[in-house]
């Protein structure tokens, strides 16, 4: 039978009542850690500002940009004198940027940093996101109180609206008559009569690739271009077609029977007028006798009297000549793609042909990013089309097909609004002067304090 | 800390704070151009809210330092320290739109989730391993005696020992006296009987002593131990039965009361041990909450002037 027992009394006779006045190992562990712990992490602390400078502070790694200034923090974190604090202000950012405001009306300008959030990752500053610009666009107001654009815009994939050439009533400004779907069929005449089956890029290419098939090497017009692409990228833009590259392989601009393949410049009727009379003169001077041969036109002119001229001089007869080539040209050669316009010269004016170069005036497009994608795939309009005036721009639903506000963590391209529009209006951007040092930029050397 | 319905009004208010919290947090993390941010009015917000929370949860040991202060009851101390502290981390998850950040704001954010995760693991043994204790250890003592109770044990042990020893070897000098006598009386044939119950007597005597000298004291005397066969108490039982064999059935009370002393020894063993863990914890909860209020001040001053 067991006798020891467990009193209270007993147990109390086993305590040393003095117990807690000797700290135990756990409390010496306990207080021993307390301390060597914050010290160690203040060790940390000061080795990496003594290491990395400011660094340390940073509440994340700078934006790609940005990222060679990262042990440089007082380039944006400027300290004015007397103050505590150092902000990122406009100003910080204008020294490099000169990043004009968006419109002249527009209501609320946000500060550099609320768009372009820094201390993100390496990630790239233009990506804003979509919020930036909801800010305003959700709910458009202007200094005039009258949006000129779409006023409630939240989002790329709801309710941004169809673009502005897509909409009811309009229609391609165009004045050469083009037919899309005839230019499409198979066994077209093409150069020297050959049969040929045209393809988009026979037409439609940027200006650094490779030469069309249909390029006339001999012609040289003048440059007929309003693109004004926003991006230095030579491949983002597809150029309006030009005759000399285009067309002039299939559609040539002979004018008389004497010269044979020799054709008109694809210039202004006066250009034209002035290379005729040049042309029937040198003939006529190298053929005096030709003054007095009656010739009888092959084809009859269509309104055209069939009178047969007989020219008393040389003079006379470049000019009946001249006149039955402009006539030929046209009444049928010129007229065949382009608007002419009769007016009190001798002359007709040829109408601007007005192509469009740019769709899309208030967003970016890169035709060289969608290179993987047939042409028809987004046009879808286009074989089928006509007329000049049908608008073969694809429509939002075609982007949306691909694009999300998500993008890729929807399995989607970008959709962000910073994927095709642009906040700042390069166009009244002026240049910037810097004014620092490599040293002062990497962190070398100390950027100095701003003046007053 | 027993968290039971006492803690309701604490459980309801931090639940309150949080989804007014969350309700908060989730519009702005929506409609923020960039995402949520520390600095943004409202991050500095959660921000303020959430260091404080752990200025006070921090401040604990403060009050325990001084418990004589009439600063509110310790209970109270302890359940904000716990209900303030947990809800400070969603807080500071939102100040930082639940990013790390850079370098120092990096380490707080681990120091404050290992401080967070082993408030939690501390919370939840304290919770539970108290019942646990009082019923798995009715010989408990206060921790730190352990080593002078073990003391104790050992002297009493060996008290309990040298009282056995002493009656069996008592026995046998009584035996003598009646020996010579018997021998006198009747002749040499009931003396062998009786020699050989006295030179028994004396082998389990000193069996026992030397089973005090190599077994038990040893294990008494060295904390832990578990390795050792009175550390297991089958084989203890085992030992203890071999002597109750051998020893008069008057003198098993004596080993007993050894065998209720090895048991004593064990249950101390597994006091020691779940002492251990459930205040171990303390040893990582509270030396990095220093560090993370030191960064977090430091944090606080540097993203008010950034």
């Amino acid at each position: 039978m067991l006798r020891r027992t467990r009193t209270t009394k007993k147990l109390a006779k086993r305590i040393d009542l003095q117990y807690f006045a000797r700290p135990h190992s756990f409390r010496r562990w306990r207080f021993w850690l307390s301390v060597a712990v914050p010290v160690i992490a203040l060790t940390w602390f000061i080795a990496q500002r003594a290491q990395g400078g400011q660094k340390v502070y940073s509440s994340g790694q700078l934006s790609h940009a940005h990222a060679v200034f990262t042990q440089q923090c007082t380039l944006c974190h400027v300290v004015q004198a007397g103050a505590f604090t150092a902000h990122v202000t406009d100003q910080a950012c204008l020294t490099c940027h000169d990043a004009p405001i968006h419109h002249a009306n527009q209501t609320f300008t946000p500060e550099c940093a609320v768009c372009h959030v820094e201390h993100k990752g390496a990630m790239l500053l233009h990506a804003t996101a979509d919020a930036a610009c909801t800010q305003c666009h959700a709910d458009l107001r202007t200094h005039d109180g009258q949006p000129h654009y779409a006023a409630a815009i939240s989002s790329f994939d709801k309710t941004h609206p169809e673009f502005a050439g897509l909409r009811s009533g309009k229609a391609d400004p165009g004045t050469v008559r083009l037919n899309h779907y005839v230019h499409l069929q198979p066994n077209l005449t093409g150069p020297n009569n050959t049969r040929v089956q045209m393809t988009c890029e026979d037409c439609h290419r940027s200006v650094s690739t490779a030469a069309s098939p249909y390029e006339a090497a001999e012609m040289h017009p003048a440059a007929a271009t309003n693109a004004t692409p926003r991006r230095p990228h030579d491949q983002a833009y597809l150029p309006p077609p030009e005759f000399a590259q285009h067309c002039a392989a299939c559609h040539t601009l002979q004018f008389d029977k004497r010269f044979g393949n020799d054709q008109v410049p694809h210039d202004k009727p006066e250009g034209v007028h002035a290379f005729l009379m040049k042309r029937f003169g040198e003939y006529i001077a190298a053929h005096p006798a030709a003054v007095h041969e009656v010739e009888r036109r092959d084809r009859q002119l269509p309104g055209k009297d069939s009178v047969v001229r007989v020219a008393r001089n040389a003079a006379e007869w470049v000019k009946f000549h001249v006149d039955d080539a402009e006539w030929l040209l046209y009444a049928k050669t010129c007229k065949q793609c382009h608007t002419l316009k009769a007016t009190s010269d001798p002359h007709p004016e040829v109408v601007k042909s007005n192509i469009t170069a740019r769709w899309l005036s208030h967003a970016d497009f890169d035709h060289h990013a969608h290179r993987m994608m047939s042409c028809t795939s987004c046009h879808t309009r286009a074989p089928d089309s006509r007329e000049t005036a049908d608008v073969l721009l694809p429509g939002i639903p075609t982007c949306q097909q691909c694009h999300h506000p998500q993008g890729p963590a929807k399995e989607a391209a970008e959709g962000r609004c910073f994927e095709c529009h642009q906040y700042h209006d390069w166009t009244k951007a002026k240049p910037t002067k810097g004014g620092f040092t490599i040293q002062q930029l990497r962190g070398d050397a100390k950027v100095p304090a701003p003046k007053e | 800390m027993l968290i039971d319905r006492t803690h309701r009004k604490w459980f309801v208010g931090s639940a309150v704070a949080l989804a007014v919290a969350t309700a908060v947090y989730i519009p702005y993390a929506l409609r923020a151009p960039q995402g949520p941010r520390g600095g943004s009015a409202l991050g500095l917000t959660y921000g303020i809210a959430g260091f404080l929370f752990m200025l006070f949860a921090g401040l604990l040991g403060l009050r325990k330092k001084f418990p004589v202060w009439r600063i509110g009851r310790a209970q109270s101390w302890m359940r904000g320290h716990l209900w303030f502290g947990l809800l400070s981390f969603p807080l500071i998850l939102f100040h930082g739109g639940f990013h790390f950040g850079g370098t120092l704001t990096r380490m707080l954010m681990w120091l404050f989730v290992f401080v967070w995760v082993s408030g939690i693991l501390g919370a939840a043994l304290q919770h539970f391993m108290p019942r646990f204790q009082t019923a798995q250890l009715p010989m408990e003592t206060i921790y730190e005696q352990i080593d002078r109770v073990r003391g104790q044990l050992a002297e009493e042990a060996g008290q309990l020992v040298e009282e056995t020893c002493s009656a069996l070897e008592g026995e046998v000098s009584r035996a003598s006296e009646r020996q010579r006598a018997m021998s006198a009386s009747a002749g040499t044939q009931g003396g062998l009987t009786v020699a050989s119950g006295l030179q028994a007597n004396q082998q389990v005597s000193t069996q026992l002593r030397q089973f005090l000298d190599e077994e038990m004291r040893p294990y008494l005397e060295r904390a832990g131990a578990h390795a050792m066969r009175l550390g297991q108490t089958t084989q203890a039982q085992k030992m203890f039965q071999q002597f109750r064999v051998l020893l008069p059935p008057e003198l098993h009370s004596n080993l007993d009361d050894l065998e209720n002393i090895c048991e004593e020894k064990r249950q101390l063993d597994k006091q020691s041990r779940l002492h251990k863990i459930l205040h171990g914890w303390l040893l990582v909860h509270i030396p990095l909450s220093y560090a993370l209020l030191l960064l977090g001040a430091v944090h606080a001053v540097v993203a008010l002037k950034f």
